[in-house]
């Protein structure tokens, strides 16, 4: 070995980065050759000086706010899936509330118009009748299983008790021929309806699912029966 | 990132097992890139969001180096906009330069103060590939991973780092010698 090429290994040696023959050539080049001893005395001294140096930790300011911010990212994540606003994207973006029976077609503005009246009509005649619920429990574990087998896919059913929402139960409706689940809150007086469907397959084909992708109705108890 | 999946529950779980336990790495290879406590704690945060972000390519190499490569590209982003690359090379360099404070005792600790500020002052290049490779305790592989370089070129830049920092050090042991104040 010249000595060029082992004053180039020095380091890599130092460093355990050499296979075990350069290893051996390394150190019998080294015999014959003090400039390189040196180098490497040097290397390792240096080596070991930094090695000696305190680590320091992360402070534990920064581990407070790196943790904040994580439980902040992971809560809204938690509220976008209440939302439904993940896989069930569809849900987020129309939520229509009507006051009263005599709900004006008026506060719906931007919001999709026609084709959102044809949904709406239907919360509204479900609404009036006694069809408030096929499934009355207000455990998510007894809804979501009554979908199995009645709809085509499962509707995400969260307990949103301790936010104000206890759950009434899950029922389905027909939407443009095609079976959709709800489920129903209620919050205060008010119950609130969920129609809830897979974004892939809006239940209004042929329409861009972006325009009514879903609907949420609030009633007062006394017209909701 | 725009089209990146949201991170939701289920991924900052995984991102707490298996990456916030390099944040101490973070945090001491942040605190000699910016050779600041306060401008560390800043980059070590937003390349621990921005890890979080990019988690979802993350394909189960080894976390460290990769979270550490995401420190080192956060941090040239925000000199970026900091407008710091517009100044000289020489400029940053000799900005008061002043490692992690060692134990102040003893002669280890002078010692080990001296390294410290030796290694503080060398070029951001010497800097960081002495960091990795002695402090972070990388093998070249790693290393060559978090600075995107041939393997071959980290190699001759720990060589010529070391060098760097001996001449830095004896210089630093003279002056002090010589009852000279620290540059």
């Amino acid at each position: 070995m010249d000595c060029p090429t082992c004053e180039t290994m020095v380091d890599a040696y130092v460093d355990g980065e050499l296979t075990a023959s350069e290893s051996a050539a390394f150190e019998r080049a080294l015999e014959g050759c003090p400039d390189c001893r040196r180098r490497l005395e040097a290397a390792r001294a240096m080596s070991g000086l930094l090695r000696e140096l305190p680590a320091e930790p992360a402070p534990d300011l920064l581990r407070a706010r790196i943790e904040r911010e994580l439980r902040t990212i992971a809560g809204a994540s938690r509220a976008r899936l209440r939302g439904a606003g993940m896989r069930w994207g569809a849900m987020a973006a129309s939520l229509i509330v009507a006051v009263s029976i005599g709900w004006l077609g008026a506060s719906l503005v931007g919001k999709g118009g026609r084709e959102t009246d044809e949904l709406i009509a239907g919360y509204i005649r479900v609404a009036m009748s006694e069809h408030g619920v096929d499934v009355a429990s207000s455990d998510r574990h007894t809804v979501k299983p009554w979908f199995a087998g009645r709809i085509d896919y499962a509707p995400p059913v969260y307990d949103l008790t301790r936010e104000g929402f206890p759950l009434v139960g899950g029922r389905i409706d027909l939407v443009d021929g095609r079976k959709v689940a709800v489920l129903v809150y209620r919050h205060n007086q008010h119950r609130i309806a969920l129609s809830l469907w897979p974004r892939n397959v809006p239940p209004n084909r042929g329409r861009s699912p972006n325009r009514i992708p879903a609907v949420s109705l609030t009633t007062p108890s006394s017209s909701s029966k | 990132m725009s089209d990146a999946p949201k991170p939701d529950g289920g991924t900052v779980g995984r991102f707490r097992s298996v990456v916030l336990p390099h944040l101490d790495a973070a945090y001491g290879y942040a605190r000699w890139l910016t050779r600041d406590p306060v401008e560390a704690q800043d980059l070590a945060q937003e390349a621990m969001l921005r890890a979080l972000r990019y988690f979802h390519s993350f394909r189960g190499e080894e976390a460290r180096p990769w979270l550490l490569r995401i420190v080192r590209n956060t941090w040239i982003d925000l000199r970026k906009r900091n407008g710091a690359e517009k100044l000289p090379l020489e400029v940053l360099e000799t900005r008061p330069a002043e490692g992690p404070d060692p134990e102040q005792s003893a002669l280890a600790g002078d010692r080990r103060r001296q390294v410290a500020a030796a290694l503080a002052a060398l070029p951001a290049e010497s800097r960081e590939v002495l960091v990795l490779r002695e402090i972070e305790d990388l093998s070249y592989k790693h290393i060559a991973a978090v600075l995107d370089l041939p393997i071959g070129t980290v190699m001759s830049r720990i060589a010529r780092a070391r060098e760097k920092l001996a001449v830095e050090l004896k210089g630093r042991l003279e002056r002090r010698d010589h009852g000279l104040p620290d540059l």
